[in-house]
């Protein structure tokens, strides 16, 4: 499961991000780290970018791509 | 003077470097503690360059105080050459060089958890550090109030929980930073559970959840429209077309009256002063010239204060969701939007704010094709083609004119995007788009008047520094005469008074006339050439030279506005010199062309080389040149 395969309104958990390592790091700086959890509130058309929501509160668009590369988990 | 500086037990000069998340709020804090102008806005990455200021507390302490650009983490590797890379070679010189400073972590307190992961980051590196709890009142409104005490006991940091837009902040930020930048050492702290901790200080205010919810429901209102799939793009291209419409429908009947003005000075003087060359300068030179451009004051006022209010209010962060599809396909990205947008004010700095973007072809690309928006600087020129040439046309024929410029400096941007994306490529780390989407907020009036003051202002000093000295250099170039001037003066158009044929025979027309050959094509003589010339450093000089030159022309005549004096202008066979076409022509040449040294300049300087500027200057001159020789043959040819 990854972000891109939630429908808008789904939780999930995030378990892993498969990205080169730095860039791992920088996006778990950011907010999308192992253990947060996310909801998509939309999705861009077009395979746009997707606007979520994560459990620290914060909102974020992110690349499409970049939602297919967050491995998602149930929740606990 | 407090004992302790008597006694020299206090370290002088401390720098105290605000650090945090992009967005938390640390340019507000610096502007409060410094009396700055940091640029202030509901985007995360506002700030890209590191600012510094030099101030005495109250308490006597004198600090510097430095805003950076915000860091998700000082651990993560960065693009050094993002706004990120910038801050994180600040921390890193400030450490290596042993510099006595003090780190004020600067957290959003309605996010604390995030801000608390960077909090713990920057301990690790040992330097002397405090926590800024910012926003406070934005964290009030959803019903929780922060306990900095307990917060403070399980970081061991000193803690202030604060608001920028509290009466008395500077105060309290000054209370608070004069005792910590005494402290010198750091305690351990044992947290690693951020989010724990976060729900631990927290103290819910009534009932917090239902507040909190309230809050986030009316972000979530906004968003159903702004971000809707169907109405959202067309509300963006609405509100850009409302808004440069209103640039020059609201100001255009100000800047009539500003010219009324100008030119009722303009003949007092002349008949106070009589016939002569004082009198030709101050009322051709100054006042045609400087006077002329200073009219369009208005313009600049309103585009800022309405790029202040989409600033402020979060619509930047949507915007970039909205137009991150219609960018890729032109080999941009989302992130180039913000910078893109604010080219529409001026160029310079949204070169810098190019450090926003993570792709560093991306970047390049986009700082390419920045200068292709239309600036302010570019409105006076519209301004007076449009009423020159389509004088007799209502309002809304004229404002979509004026949109449609706009329209048109973006297409060309795209254009340039596309093909710029199959031939300029750089290589490096490209991040993928993610942006914090920050809650709506109101605009403050207070901050937005301000600002259209500060534009204000700043346009007086430029029309009465730079513009007013080059205009009156172009006066005396159209003043002394050049070589071969006794026949060259012979072109005048017939029944010349002799102040113009000497113009027609001075250096400016030498050097126009030389350029003909090559811009005749386009429609333009020797008068719109010495204006181009006149305009290779700033655009605003193509209004300033033509007012300068048609005021010669119109020698004695300071009753007539420029644009009558250009629509009556002769050529030398003494028939009408400008039609459409030529009007036509120049738009299509001002819409594309850099006509900005400044903007040459921040290229150079963000690229560290001399190969992009020249390279944007070459390509739009050239381009420029093609579309207006194309407009002007075509448009002729149609019989317009
Ligand atoms: N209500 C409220 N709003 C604040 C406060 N501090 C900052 N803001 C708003 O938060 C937004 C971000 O503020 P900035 O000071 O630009 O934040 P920054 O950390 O410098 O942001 P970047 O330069 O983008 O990293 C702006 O819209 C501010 O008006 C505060 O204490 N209370
Ligand atoms: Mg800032």
């Amino acid at each position: 499961m990854t972000i891109s395969k939630l429908q808008v309104g789904q939780t999930r958990v995030v378990k892993g991000l498969r990205l080169p390592p730095g860039e791992a790091a920088w996006l778990r700086a950011v907010g999308l780290y192992e253990g947060v959890s996310v909801t998509p509130l939309r999705f861009g058309p077009f395979r746009g970018p997707v606007h979520l929501r994560t459990s620290t509160g914060a909102e974020l668009a992110i690349d499409f791509d970049l939602a297919q590369a967050v491995d998602l988990g149930d929740l606990p | 003077m407090t004992a302790a500086v008597a006694l020299g037990a206090k370290p002088t000069a401390t720098t105290i470097a605000l650090v945090g998340r992009p967005n938390a709020g640390k340019s507000s804090l610096y502007n409060a503690l410094t009396g700055g102008t940091a640029r202030v806005g509901n985007f995360p990455g506002i700030t890209v360059d590191v600012l510094e200021a030099q101030v005495t507390f109250g308490t006597g302490d004198a600090v510097t105080v430095v805003d950076l650009p915000g860091v998700y983490s000082v651990e993560a590797i960065a693009d050094p050459e993002s706004d990120e890379g910038h801050a994180r070679r600040y921390l890193d010189r400030l450490s290596s060089a042993g510099t006595p400073h003090l780190v004020a972590q600067v957290l959003d307190a309605t996010h604390l958890p995030m801000g608390l992961r960077l909090t713990l980051e920057l301990k690790r590196r040992g330097a002397p550090m405090v926590l800024l709890a910012t926003q406070h009142d934005e964290l009030m409104r959803r019903g929780s109030m922060l306990d900095a005490k307990a917060l403070s006991a399980a970081l061991g940091l000193p803690v202030l929980a604060v608001s920028a837009r509290s009466p008395n902040v500077k105060q309290q930020l000054e209370a608070f930073l004069a005792d910590a930048v005494r402290v010198r050492a750091v305690e351990p702290t044992l947290v690693t559970d951020v989010d724990a901790l976060a729900a631990q200080v927290l103290k819910p205010l009534g009932d917090s959840k239902a507040q909190a919810a309230a809050v986030r429901r009316r972000t979530e209102r906004m968003d159903a429209l702004l971000l809707h799939p169907v109405f959202a793009p067309f509300l963006f291209v609405g509100l850009m077309t409302a808004l440069f419409a209103a640039v020059f429908l609201v100001s255009d009947p100000v800047t009539g009256l500003i010219d009324l003005v100008n030119r009722a000075l303009g003949a007092r003087l002349e008949s106070a002063l009589g016939p002569g060359w004082v009198s030709s300068l101050l009322v051709d030179g100054v006042l045609g010239g400087a006077g002329t451009v200073l009219g369009f004051l208005p313009q600049i006022v309103i585009l800022t204060m309405a790029m202040e209010v989409i600033e402020a209010s979060g619509y930047l962060a949507r915007g970039t969701f909205l137009v991150d599809r219609i960018l890729k396909l032109a080999g941009l990205g989302g992130r180039s939007f913000v910078p893109l947008l604010t080219a529409h004010a001026c160029a310079v700095p949204a070169i810098t704010s190019t450090r926003i973007i993570r792709d560093p072809g991306q970047r390049l690309r986009t700082m390419l094709v920045l200068p292709l928006m239309t600036c302010s600087a570019r409105i006076p020129t519209y301004g007076l083609l449009i009423g020159t040439f389509f004088a007799t046309r209502g309002p809304v024929f004229k404002g979509a004119m004026f949109v449609g410029l706009y329209a048109a400096g973006a297409l060309a941007g795209f254009v340039a995007s596309l093909v710029l994306g199959k031939t300029v490529k750089r290589a490096g780390r490209s991040l993928p788009l993610v942006l914090e989407m920050p809650a709506y907020r109101r605009p403050q009036a207070k901050v937005v008047l301000l600002a259209g003051w500060r534009a204000a202002t700043r346009f007086v000093r430029d029309v009465g520094s730079v513009i007013l000295v080059a205009t009156v250099v172009l006066w005396a170039l159209l003043t002394v005469p050049g070589p071969g001037s006794a026949e060259a003066s012979l072109r005048a158009p017939p029944d010349s008074s002799p102040r113009v044929v000497a113009m027609h025979g001075s250096i400016a027309a030498f050097v126009g006339r030389a350029l003909e050959p090559v811009t005749q094509p386009a429609g333009f003589d020797w008068r719109i050439n010495v204006g181009l010339i006149g305009s290779v450093g700033a655009r605003e000089l193509m209004v300033g030279t033509m007012g300068v030159i048609f005021g010669i022309e119109g020698d004695g005549d300071e009753v007539s506005p420029l644009s009558q004096k250009l629509r009556d202008a002769k050529s030398r066979t003494g028939a009408r010199a400008y039609g459409v076409p030529t009007g036509l022509a120049l738009m299509a040449f001002f819409v594309i062309a850099c006509q900005c040294m400044s903007t040459l300049a921040a290229v150079r300087r963000e690229t560290r080389s001399w190969r992009w500027p020249a390279f944007v200057f070459g390509y739009t001159y050239s381009v420029a040149w093609v579309l207006a020789v194309v407009v002007f043959q075509v448009t002729r040819a149609l019989g317009w």
